[in-house]
């Protein structure tokens, strides 16, 4: 059964409009079940949305699916389903909660677990897995999925992106890279063109490229709009609004959907309504995924005066004319080109200081734009990718920013026995006071 | 005039209260157990009549500890990592890093100059925290008090390797059965807790000087455990238990007399001593 959870109060009528959003996504893919269309296990920011897209392949987001259960703290009974077939609780969450709710729908012979969580996802044609762009665990879930679903193809694509040294110029490598990206989107293509029986349509491909370009520009310019003091909407929203740019990405509606934030967000700086009233404390959060069964501590900091105008999770967009792609008609290069710059186009940046990371430079570049006085940073222990870099980046953070207060929170993204809200407000509470006791002290 | 300021803080399993004027005029140390958490009145009561003074004398309160919300005779509620830093900071100025180690969680605390700069805490696992050593100390029959000075005479400290705090229970068991000295097992334990509080406070950017506070650090087994781990001597300050409540208490200075210098006044809460609320 669901533990109870307290509501979470948004600031703006556009993350208020995301779990219709979400569900309609995860309906589509029952939905394309019904139509004959085909669905896929997709995996988010892996460069291949547009292709997708322009293969009517319907995709069905794992990363989503154990988000919802997790928000309803109905994630247990999928999470107890892997571990009792020796999936270690320490492996991703979101890889476990989605692989328990497979085993579940095959021994019920491909029907949908009881009480699934907003109807649960389709099962799938295809798994579209890819790797190394984000995290390296989803080399492996595609495949142990296919473990229990033998007859599902699976295709792990390799997104690469030139290793961080400071004494290279990755510049010299970055060509090796997109053209190693676009042959594995090419080896997509044609993964998908067997499984849908269709052809691709590169026109149509290349205008959905274009599409995502423009939802990029205007994701950013939206979110940028919160460097306003006081910011009208935080990282508890954005924790909402990032699912049309990181699940709809080259669909007109992820774009009308940013179009409507923009003009919310432009009233309310009219208005300067923020989203408390009486702003004290900017903070950045500066890595790891939220706890999504405990989003009420956003709230948490609100009601501390604290907001958090930028965060760099789900920030995963860069305004087009900063990433400075070559020139090229080919849709899957100008993937390649976004994708490889979006990682290293803080490189250059990272090394004209001495000691620092383009992660830090990240943080950093935000601090400054969003006028943050602290950082809060979460460690979700199975998120791996960014649990274990968390205390490295403080550490680099103020070795060669400065004295800057930092908040480590400790959790999950979906196992709540990792979570305990008491211990985490306290948390909060020391952490506030010590920002407090900064800038009273003008550091 | 002089003024008096009162600190209490409501741990998990002690109760401390300090009243500072010019210097620390009063210090109380309350019982342990469940049902003596409520009676932070009785503990405040005690310290004011070791200082000869009464509530009123008090100007202002502050409340810390994980039951700081629940006093209702403080005028402030502060946390105990911002009252730790203070209060050690008043005490041992030149230590950086604060280890805390109490009933049921420890902590590291980072400062410059009383201000914290950053902070870890184990408050999930009771390995690492007082809670593993009482555990430890029933099973073996050795009175808490003495687990430290026994671990003194091990030989050989026997490698407790679980970190569970039931599962450490068992093991303890386990070798107790196949003959393993009570010494060799309490200084393995002692050296288990040293390794997690170690791992724990090392994600800090640690610089000496170094104290130890809380319960911990009146055993003087897990002092040494925890000075081999970092390789230097720990500062242990008179009486290690009071630093939460000293820090609340000069919290309550500090907003006090900064208010007083921008012109304002801090009015007491009005509430009068009363029952802690909301242990019953």
């Amino acid at each position: 059964m669901a533990e109870g959870k307290k509501p979470r109060s948004l600031a703006t009528q556009a993350a208020a409009k995301i779990a219709k959003f979400v569900r309609g996504n995860m309906s589509a893919t029952l939905k394309a079940k019904e139509e004959g269309k085909k669905v896929a296990y997709a995996y988010i920011n892996d460069g291949q949305d547009e292709i997708m897209r322009a293969m009517d392949i319907v995709p069905a987001w794992g990363e989503s699916f154990a988000g919802v259960c997790a928000a309803k703290r109905d994630a247990e009974k999928y999470l107890q389903k892997a571990e009792a077939d020796n999936f270690s609780r320490s492996l991703c969450t979101y890889a476990t909660c989605t692989i328990g709710f497979d085993m579940w729908r095959e021994e019920l012979g491909g029907q949908t677990p009881p009480d699934a969580p907003w109807g649960g996802m389709a099962r799938p044609d295809m798994i579209i897995g890819s790797a190394q762009q984000l995290c390296d665990p989803r080399f492996k879930w595609p495949q142990a999925t296919q473990h229990y679903l033998q007859d599902v193809p699976v295709f792990v694509g390799n997104m690469y992106y030139p290793p961080w040294d400071p004494n290279r110029n990755h510049h010299e490598q970055e060509a090796i890279y997109v053209k190693y990206a676009k042959a594995e989107l090419l080896e997509l293509v044609r993964f998908c063109e067997k499984h849908t029986g269709k052809k691709m349509d590169w026109d149509r491909l290349a205008g959905l490229v274009d599409l995502t370009e423009k939802t990029w520009n205007l994701f950013i310019d939206t979110y940028e709009l919160r460097k306003a003091i006081p910011t009208p909407m935080d990282t508890g929203d954005a924790m909402n609004t990032m699912v049309p740019i990181t699940f709809n990405l080259a669909t007109q509606d992820a774009y009308d959907y940013y179009k409507d934030l923009n003009d919310e967000l432009i009233l309310k700086n009219e208005k300067k309504q923020g989203v408390i009233e009486n702003e004290k404390y900017r903070l950045l959060w500066g890595a790891g995924l939220p706890s999504w069964f405990a989003l009420g501590d956003f709230q948490y900091f609100n009601d501390k005066g604290a907001v958090f105008p930028a965060e760099v999770t789900y920030r995963n967009a860069e305004k087009i004319e900063r990433l400075d792609l070559p020139a090229t008609n080919d849709p899957l290069e100008r993937i390649a080109w976004r994708w490889v710059r979006f990682w290293t186009h803080w490189y250059d940046k990272a090394r004209k200081r001495p000691g620092s990371s383009p992660k830090v430079e990240r943080i950093i570049e935000y601090i400054e734009d969003y006028k943050c006085d602290g950082v809060v940073f979460h460690s979700a222990f199975s998120c791996r990718s960014w649990h274990a870099g968390i205390i490295h980046q403080a550490e680099i953070l103020r070795k060669v920013y400065g004295d800057i207060p930092i908040l480590i929170m400790e959790g999950d993204i979906v196992d709540i026995s990792s979570y305990n809200e008491v211990d985490t407000h306290n948390r909060i509470d020391a952490f506030i006071e010590t920002v407090d006791a900064y800038k009273r002290k003008g550091n | 005039m002089e003024r008096y300021y009162a600190g209490i803080d409501i741990g998990s399993t002690m109760t401390k209260a300090v009243i500072v004027g010019e210097t620390i005029v009063a210090s109380v140390i309350g019982p342990t157990g469940p049902e003596h958490r409520k009676l932070a009145d009785k503990v405040m009561e005690k310290a004011l009549n070791q200082a000869g003074l009464r509530f009123e004398d008090v100007t202002y309160i502050v409340s810390t500890g994980y039951g700081r919300v629940n006093v209702p005779f403080a005028d402030r509620q502060v946390t105990e990592i911002t009252c730790h830093a203070k209060g050690l900071h008043s005490l041992l100025p030149t230590v950086k890093t604060i280890i805390d180690i109490g009933g049921q969680d420890s902590k590291g605390i980072k400062i410059d100059g009383g201000k914290v700069t950053s902070f870890v805490m184990n408050d999930k696992c009771a390995a690492g925290t007082g809670r593993f050593l009482e555990v430890i100390a029933e099973t073996l029959g050795v009175p808490l008090e003495k687990l430290g000075e026994v671990s003194l005479s091990a030989e050989s400290p026997a490698a407790i390797s679980n970190t569970c705090t039931v599962f450490a229970e068992h093991e303890v068991i386990n070798k107790l059965s196949t003959g393993e000295k009570i010494t060799n097992l309490v200084a393995g334990v002692h050296d288990a807790v040293a390794t997690r509080v170690y791992a724990l406070v090392k994600k800090l950017n640690v610089e000496p000087d170094i104290a130890i506070t809380g319960g911990g650090a009146k055993n003087v087994g897990l002092v040494k455990a925890l000075e081999g781990k970092f390789g230097c001597a720990l500062l242990v300050p008179p009486e290690p238990l009071i630093t939460g409540a000293l820090g609340a208490a000069l919290v309550g200075k500090e907003r006090y007399e900064h208010a007083l210098g921008s012109g304002q006044t801090l009015t007491r809460s009005g509430q009068g001593l009363q029952e802690a609320r909301l242990f019953s």
